[in-house]
């Protein structure tokens, strides 16, 4: 899941952008752990979830998986993902989790020091941290920034950057709001860690500037 | 491309990551995937590049390992010991496995051994020399996990040379950086990182320790 670690943007537009990862571990608990994500589910809907997804079945929440088939599905897994919009539904989901006692290993991705005050205030104790050192080799091949915030909110590059720019071009042109431009993005992402309210948030802040010009 | 005036997909540059089927908006079936993507060794296309797709010999999905995900109950990254995810091909540009070859070429001539629990770890030769089973060079994937393990005191002399391969690539790397929290809640590999000159994103993955039993 170095797949939501890799997020591209400023400090300012990253600070309300949050995955939560719960994963069993092979040898250790990941036998019959079904139940116990089923539970951490139903714990992700309760805390206003913005999407979560399922590689297996193809499609994210936002692109019509249904949360009662996929939980039947979860015999079948070792781990489930959401993706959220603001710190206390974070520090809800994991104060949750913890008075359930499920023992599965949990990440949350997300500005550092603001994960670790959460973490803190559910009355927990960071233990491993897995920090990004950048984008390195031959740079000249990617995108332009403002596409690379898009893109990078699917961790498998399943957006392609294209399609931002098309999107992008559309919700300029007044033919998408940018909450219609922000669900097309989010469908590729089949695991529903593309985070539909920053879209939303960082196309309205383009269609301002182009406003202002 | 397009060939004879129709636009059709170039199957030795498609990396196979099933989107454009899932998308499902052609109504003339031209998205398609022809048989040998489902053959060995093209099938390790779709098993890095779709992450539906199980690796077989991991039952894994995905393109890397637990790494720091589950490393509160498996201990993977002890204190003392630094993870290295390089990953090769994100975002988005796509790598040939000819690229991460000059990585882990330099890498396994340092010592640092690859670590197995992970996808690439089974496409190698056997004699640890970092290269590749010919049949997998040249294939093309939308993203591969090279994944170490480095003792603290090594950091510096294996970012240098790691940062002095990726000079050669031809294609883009993200890299991670796995470690432990100290007993305040603090990294400090954060400012070790700054002294050495490296940039450490704001935003990062953090495990919290809510596995069990817990390895402190």
């Amino acid at each position: 899941m170095s797949h939501s670690l890799h997020r591209f943007g400023t400090e300012d537009n990253l600070r309300n952008d949050f995955c939560i990862y719960t994963r069993a571990a092979k040898g250790i608990n990941r036998e019959n752990c079904g139940d116990k994500l089923r539970e951490t589910l139903k714990i992700y809907l309760s805390e206003n979830v913005v999407n979560f997804g399922s590689s297996h079945a193809g499609r994210c929440f936002l692109n019509g998986l249904d949360p009662e088939e996929y939980a039947k599905t979860l015999d079948h897994s070792y781990g489930i993902i959401a993706t959220f919009a603001d710190r206390e539904a974070v520090k809800g989901v994991l104060v949750k989790a913890k008075e359930a006692q499920l023992g599965i290993s949990t990440v949350v991705s997300g500005l550092i020091e603001e994960v670790v005050e959460i973490a803190h205030e559910a009355g927990l104790k960071p233990h491993t941290a897995l920090i990004s050192l950048g984008i390195h080799g031959k740079t000249s091949m990617l995108p332009e920034n403002e596409v690379l915030e898009f893109t990078t909110m699917c961790g498998h590059s399943l957006v392609a950057q294209n399609l931002v720019r098309s999107v992008i071009e559309k919700v300029k042109g007044g033919k998408l709001t940018p909450e219609e431009g922000a669900l097309i993005l989010a469908k590729p992402c089949t695991c529903g860690i593309f985070n539909t309210r920053r879209c939303a948030a960082l196309m309205k802040e383009k269609l301002e500037k182009e406003t202002r010009k | 491309m397009v060939v004879d005036g129709k636009v059709a997909i170039d199957h030795d540059e498609c990396v196979d990551c099933g989107v454009c089927k899932r998308a499902d908006i052609c109504p003339t079936d031209a998205i398609y995937m022809p048989s040998e993507c489902f053959e060995y060794p093209r099938a390790i296309r779709m098993q890095f590049s779709d992450p539906g797709v199980q690796h077989p010999n991991l039952k894994a999905w995905g393109r890397g390992t637990e790494e720091a995900k589950t490393n509160d109950v498996t201990g993977k990254f002890g204190r003392g010991e630094y993870g290295l995810l390089i990953e090769f091909g994100r975002p988005g540009t796509g790598t040939r496995l000819t690229e991460i070859e000059k990585v882990t070429m330099a890498m396994c001539k340092m010592g640092i051994p690859i670590l197995e629990d992970n996808p690439l770890y089974g496409l190698l030769e056997e004699d640890m020399s970092g290269r590749f089973k010919p049949e997998y060079v040249n294939e093309k994937v939308l993203s591969a996990i090279l994944e170490l393990r480095i003792m603290e005191d090594k950091l510096e002399e294996t970012l240098e040379k790691m940062f002095l391969s990726f000079e050669a690539l031809n294609t883009v790397v993200s890299v991670g950086l796995v470690s432990r929290f100290d007993e305040n809640s603090k990294l400090p590999v954060i400012e070790k990182l700054r002294r050495m000159g490296f940039d450490v994103r704001p935003n990062a993955k953090i495990n919290v320790g809510l596995g069990r039993p817990l390895i402190d």
